[in-house]
């Protein structure tokens, strides 16, 4: 199905971004546990970092506050992502197991183009969430500044791209529903890999040289541990084009490879129920 | 009530009768989730796979830095088994309480209240808990590894104290969880409260509280009792119940604190239960 360009349409669409923030947001039990889970999250892995570097100055080329850093902007860069579709029945599976997936093909606009606005929103409220965090962070010195306003740029050019590959990551996932129903362990897998070879779990910088070199072929490395690299002085400046060339390959291959499982998708909707 | 043999003749028929129907209705849940071939073998995968990631943090952590909080590698990762056994006992058994607020939303528990079968049970029922077995198989494996690290002289009181812990955890877990759940008894609860409690749980429970400032151990032993789960039988096992901050007895005790916090949650849970009102009015 086609939608019939006309401006009208181009901007309006656009506003259904709110509707993750509203959904978010009109509930305590929804915004006070991830408010206190931030909190407890950092707090953990301040005190953690600083508790195993108490008799070590450097390790793996990162200094205490260089590491407690990185580790904090992990905890941040999750909130992205932190976005509980499920509660509201809005989780991909239960769209598809409702039948309500059948809306998506109804809608003056593509399907494809709806998820990318409904996952903006959720992007961009997660995203929320990480500024305010960092603001905090940055104001009572648990994490460090950039060394240079250029190693700032390059951490934030990174996020941007980074934050594109997750999205299509995500999309991925989603999309298997057209074909298993139910992807409650695909969700689980792409959970754990995005966290662990991204070095949201710890820094990829303290993994083994083999694990590091075989990370580098996936593109999980590039989500986070890039801009956290940049960030913290681990990675120079000068590495930033080849970083970026990664990641824009990265972004081009997810993006034919979505295109192409949309295509395949659209073709096999399934409404259950009849 | 004067018990008779007549009497407990019939109370031990209906006992062992409702540990058949659970088994069956396990089956059941069990080959349902089997239906789905692809989801059941990620499942069990993710499951190991999740909690192998656990211990590749650790054991990454461990290999660069030389101890945490004056614990050695190997008595941190007695701390991370011990947990993580507990937790897999959990999943296996408590795990449907996550889906009590859907069941309330869908208006499900009110098929509940007129089977012939208590309503907390139906609910553990509910589904077989696929990701527990990876969890628990996970758990196994990083428990033998942290055997090869902690080097302790284990004798058989040692070993029944370590399954009473273990027992000990999973129903804390449980208890938390039971507890949780009744928020949902009263308003329209999201996943993301259940979430807080698993990752607070998941979050203190893997470490040695001597890293935590003094206001955070108290809060994790006297409000939400994580350190009851591993870090305090850990610290029995090791020798080091006397450096943890809490009376030595109350240390010595802690396998016992999860069961009776059970028993107090099951209770509060039916009280709650009373005042249930169906989302049909």
């Amino acid at each position: 199905m086609t939608a019939h360009f006309s401006p009208r349409l181009v901007l309006p669409p656009w506003r259904a971004m709110r509707i993750t923030v509203i959904a978010e947001l009109t509930q305590p039990s929804r915004y006070v546990p991830q408010l206190t889970m931030l909190v407890t999250q950092l707090a953990l892995t301040w005190w953690l970092w600083r508790a195993l570097y108490a008799k070590v100055t450097e390790s793996a080329g990162l200094n205490v506050s260089q590491a407690t850093s990185y580790a904090l902007l992990g905890v941040l860069f999750l909130q992205f992502k932190s976005v509980d579709r499920s509660s509201n029945g809005d989780a991909m599976d239960q769209l598809m197991l409702d039948g309500t997936i059948a809306y998506w093909f109804t809608r003056p606009l593509p399907a494809r183009r709806w998820y990318l606005i409904r996952m903006c929103g959720d992007l961009g409220y997660g995203g929320a969430w990480a500024l305010l965090g960092y603001v905090v962070c940055r104001a009572i010195g648990a994490i460090a500044g950039p060394p240079t306003w250029a190693a700032g740029g390059a951490a934030l050019a990174t996020l941007a791209l980074g934050l594109v590959i997750t999205y299509y990551l995500q999309a991925i996932v989603d999309l298997m529903c057209f074909w298993s129903t139910i992807n409650d362990s695909a969700v689980m897998a792409v959970q754990l890999a995005s966290s662990l070879l991204s070095g949201a779990f710890a820094p990829l910088w303290f993994f083994p040289g083999w694990f590091q070199r075989a990370d580098g072929f996936l593109p999980f490395e590039s989500t986070l541990n890039t801009p956290l690299s940049l960030y913290v002085g681990r990675l120079p400046v000068s590495a930033l084009g080849t970083q970026l060339a990664i990641q824009a390959a990265w972004c081009a291959a997810l993006a034919v490879f979505t295109w192409w499982l949309w295509r395949r998708a659209c073709a096999r909707v399934t409404i259950l129920g009849g | 009530m004067r018990i008779t043999v007549a009497t407990a003749v019939h109370w031990t028929r209906g006992f062992l009768q409702g540990w058949r129907v659970a088994l069956r209705i396990s089956g059941a849940n069990f080959r349902a989730r089997a239906a789905y071939r692809g989801d059941f073998v990620t499942a069990l995968a993710m499951g190991l796979a999740w909690q192998a990631s656990v211990l590749v943090f650790v054991t990454v952590l461990l290999t660069r830095f030389p101890g945490l909080g004056g614990w050695t590698s190997g008595g941190v990762l007695l701390i991370v088994a011990i947990r993580l056994l507990a937790h897999g006992a959990n999943v296996m058994v408590f795990h449907p309480l996550y889906l009590v607020p859907k069941l309330m939303q869908q208006g499900a528990l009110d098929g509940y209240l007129i089977r012939p079968m208590p309503v907390y049970r139906q609910i553990l029922l509910y589904t077989f808990p696929l990701s527990g077995v990876g969890d628990a198989l996970s758990a196994v494996l990083l428990f033998a590894f942290a055997l090869t690290r902690v080097h302790l002289h284990w004798t058989p009181l040692m070993a029944l104290y370590l399954i009473a812990a273990v027992i000990g955890g999973m129903f804390l877990e449980g208890a938390v969880q039971t507890a949780v759940s009744i928020i949902a008894f009263w308003r329209t609860m999201p996943l993301a409260v259940f979430m807080w409690f698993d990752r607070m749980i998941a979050t203190f429970g893997n470490y040695p509280f001597s890293i935590f400032p003094l206001a955070a151990r108290v809060v994790l032993t006297g409000v939400l009792p994580i350190a009851f789960i591993a870090y305090l039988p850990a610290a029995v096992l090791t020798g080091r119940a006397a450096s943890t901050g809490v009376p030595v007895w109350l240390a010595y005790a802690s396998p016992a604190v999860g069961p009776l916090l059970y028993i107090l949650a099951r209770y509060a849970w039916y009280r709650a239960l009373t005042r249930y009102e169906s989302v049909g009015g």
